[in-house]
């Protein structure tokens, strides 16, 4: 079956590789400091996760061979995601890092397609850095990291969506980011298990902000691909973000429809980690409250490991729903296969 | 949305039928005046000068209509707020849906950032207001003790104060607080709520600090955003293994939403399962702790088109011994009895979460007190 595979991780193993694409400022900043791209060690753990390829040869042993029915790979490098608070550095380090992915990864196999990513510190770097490299076609959308200082529907984020919508690129928004900053209403964690699924109320929030602040009604051909945010929480939280919103629509005036028919037009979710029950008919039921061969895209979220859900979630479905999963709906989605 | 009050003939109480309906989320409010009479003098005077210094969360995010209240909740009477006169409560509440009984949950105490003895003194003047006007008034009403949360010893102390009266059988907590609710310096609080026979009710509110994704807009992210603030902090209890430490704690989750237990129950144990070795507190799969520990209030419950939906995570979640029924009396969302329960849910689960749950839960007598 031809696949689309949403969300295979790669980074770069240091600074070193990022060298060619920063200017001597930079070099002499990140050497002079002693910066080490440590990437996400605090969310990609050594317990839970193998490096990212660092290269196009790893990538290629360990993701590409073998798999030919791979039509495309979607690339997301999140480095960037959470290295620093300086806005400069981090416009810098979101220009690199789309460099050193163009060359070193979407250049070489025509497979590969990637997320383009930006400061998520400054709007207009973000836009800028959109302007630079948005034109070219093999970066299918802008990623965002899930943890914010302000939810991205936010209206002071909504320039990067106008940016990317005029280059028909859609957005993605991947687990984690803002290290330095507590990740949940009452502060720190004290566990990994705590960190890692809590990925998924922020991304809720995520999907309440931007539907409440109206973004879908601006950017009508916006798409957003949440990955590594897990998918089972969603038809419970339309259900509840319907019923509120039908007593408190006056203060979100912009929003013709329900929130949850924005939500099943506008967002998609990857298929990892996918956290499923084990039992047929309960996930038969969990697929279809949340119309899920609709909603999914397929992502192996390499090299990261969540269990064996998606084999589970991928069963249940019928060769039609599984060829939407797999297929379809990121094909339609990043235009892709024309 | 079930925030008509409908009309209908006046209920004679009849002592000697078995009680049908426990609401267990119902609010009284007192105004400053009200509780400042009940504070020591220096209290009053640190109240008369600063006011109370902690962020008010209302004004941040306004609600929508009428404070976020049922305007008919509003009284007329001079000095008074909502919530604040026990004969409205009575009549909109008690005698209109002839509920059996009805647990307060007072929020005024809740806020984090009071000096430590004013929070002490204020939360106890929450609990002396609610034992002289609401607990002695209607024999119907059921009171939640307020403590100042984030000085445990001095909570404890509330607690302790408290525990000989029946009459209040929860101790009261809120959703957000400083620290995540599995840390240890709340645990002294869990114990002596289990000490006593109480759960813990954790309400929706407090000081909603940090976020994983930032500050929202508005009111509707806020207010959807209860059911995931709780889910943060029930992920904090059982993997900050709680339930480990205090066997015998016994939690509501107060107007956050039930639906998504499902999700979170399922989430927890696949992350859990590779990891079960690097948590060594936690002897058991982590949905095994939520089946065993966690209740559920009702409103402002899910509404699915279809509500078959609503069977579907209700059983997925084992949450038909675990729903209790709540109106959240006199907020705008006010979920009636009459209409908030899909008929999907079949007669028996309607009659538990109505009365069965409550009753076993708060160790409530089944005959009518009138």
């Amino acid at each position: 079956m031809d696949t689309i595979d949403c969300d295979v991780h790669c980074a770069p193993a240091s600074y070193d590789a990022l060298f060619p694409y920063l200017s001597d400022y930079w070099r002499q900043y990140i050497t002079e400091a002693g910066i080490r791209l440590t990437g996400l060690a605090h969310a990609y753990p050594r317990a839970v996760a193998a490096p990212a390829p660092s290269s196009y040869a790893e990538l290629a042993s360990e993701v590409l061979v073998g798999e030919a029915q791979f039509r495309f790979v979607i690339l997301n490098c999140v480095t960037g995601f959470e290295t620093h608070r300086n806005p400069y550095f981090a416009a810098a380090v979101a220009s690199a890092i789309n460099d050193w992915v163009h060359e070193e990864m979407l250049a070489r196999d025509d497979r590969l397609r990637a997320s383009l990513v930006v400061s998520t510190v400054s709007t207009d770097d973000a836009v800028a850095e959109i302007e630079r490299v948005g034109e070219d076609p093999r970066f299918v959308q802008v990623l965002l990291p899930v943890r914010s200082d302000l939810p991205w529907g936010h209206k002071v984020n909504q320039p990067i969506f106008a940016a990317a919508r005029e280059r028909g690129l859609q957005v993605g928004l991947h687990a984690w980011g803002r290290a330095g900053k507590a990740p949940t209403p009452s502060g720190f964690t004290t566990t990994y298990l705590e960190d890692y699924v809590g990925n998924q109320p922020i991304a809720q929030a995520q999907v309440l902000s931007f539907v409440s602040e109206g973004v879908f009604e601006r950017f009508p051909e916006l798409r957003v691909v949440v990955s590594e945010c897990g998918f089972a929480w969603l038809a419970p939280l339309l259900w509840r973000f319907d019923k509120d919103w039908k007593g408190v629509w006056r203060e979100v005036p912009w929003l013709k429809r329900r929130p949850s028919e924005y939500v099943r037009d506008h967002f998609r979710f990857t298929t990892a980690p996918a956290h499923l029950p084990s039992d047929p008919v309960t996930l038969g039921q969990l697929l279809e409250m949340m119309d899920a061969a609709g909603m999914l895209m397929y992502a192996s979220d390499h090299p990261h490991v969540h269990g064996n859900s998606l084999s589970l979630l991928l069963d249940q479905l019928s060769d039609e729903d599984r060829q939407r999963v797999m297929w379809e709906n990121a094909a339609g989605l990043y235009e892709l296969g024309k | 949305m079930s925030s008509q009050v409908e009309t209908r003939p006046e209920v004679v109480a009849d002592p000697a039928r078995a009680v049908e309906l426990v609401d267990c989320d119902v609010h009284a409010q007192a105004t400053e005046a009200m509780l400042a009479a009940y504070l020591s003098p220096g209290a009053r005077r640190m109240l008369e000068r600063y006011g109370r210094r902690t962020p008010r969360i209302t004004e941040w995010y306004p609600r929508a209509r009428h404070s976020g209240m049922r305007v008919d909740a509003w009284p007329g009477k001079p000095g008074h707020i909502w919530g604040s006169d026990p004969e409205l409560t009575r009549e909109q509440l008690l005698d209109e849906f002839d509920v059996d009984y009805a647990v307060l949950e007072v929020l005024s105490g809740q806020d984090c950032h009071d000096h430590p003895y004013f929070a002490a003194e204020w939360n106890s003047a929450v609990n002396d207001w609610q034992l002289e006007e609401l607990l002695s008034f209607d024999a119907r009403f059921r009171g939640t003790i307020a403590v100042p949360h984030e000085y445990p010893e001095l909570a404890v102390a509330e607690i302790e104060r408290r525990a000989a009266d029946e009459r209040f059988v929860a101790v009261l907590m809120p959703a957000s607080t400083a620290e995540q609710l599995g840390e240890p310096k709340y645990w002294p609080i869990y114990k002596a709520a289990t000490a006593c026979g109480r759960p813990v009710a954790f309400h929706t509110g407090g000081y909603v600090d940090h976020r994983g994704a930032g500050y929202p807009s508005f009111y509707l992210e806020y207010h959807v955003g209860n059911g995931i603030v709780m889910q943060s902090q029930l992920t904090s209890m059982v993997a900050g293994g709680v339930f480990e430490e205090i066997p015998g704690l016994r939690v509501v989750l107060t107007e956050c939403g039930v639906a998504w237990a499902a999700a979170l129950r399922w989430s927890l144990d696949a992350a859990w399962e590779p990891m079960r070795e690097d948590h060594p507190r936690l002897q058991r799969r982590p949905s095994e702790y939520i089946d065993e520990h966690v209740w559920f209030t009702t409103q402002p419950i899910e509404e699915p088109d279809n509500p078959e939906h609503l069977v579907y995570t209700i059983e997925q979640a084992r949450l038909s011994g675990r729903l209790l029924f709540a109106t959240d009396y006199p907020h705008w969302d006010f979920d009636s009895p009459r209409q908030a329960l899909p008929r999907a849910l079949g007669p028996e689960l309607r009659r538990a979460i109505l009365c069965e749950n409550a009753l076993a839960l708060y160790r409530l007598p089944r005959e009518r007190v009138v």
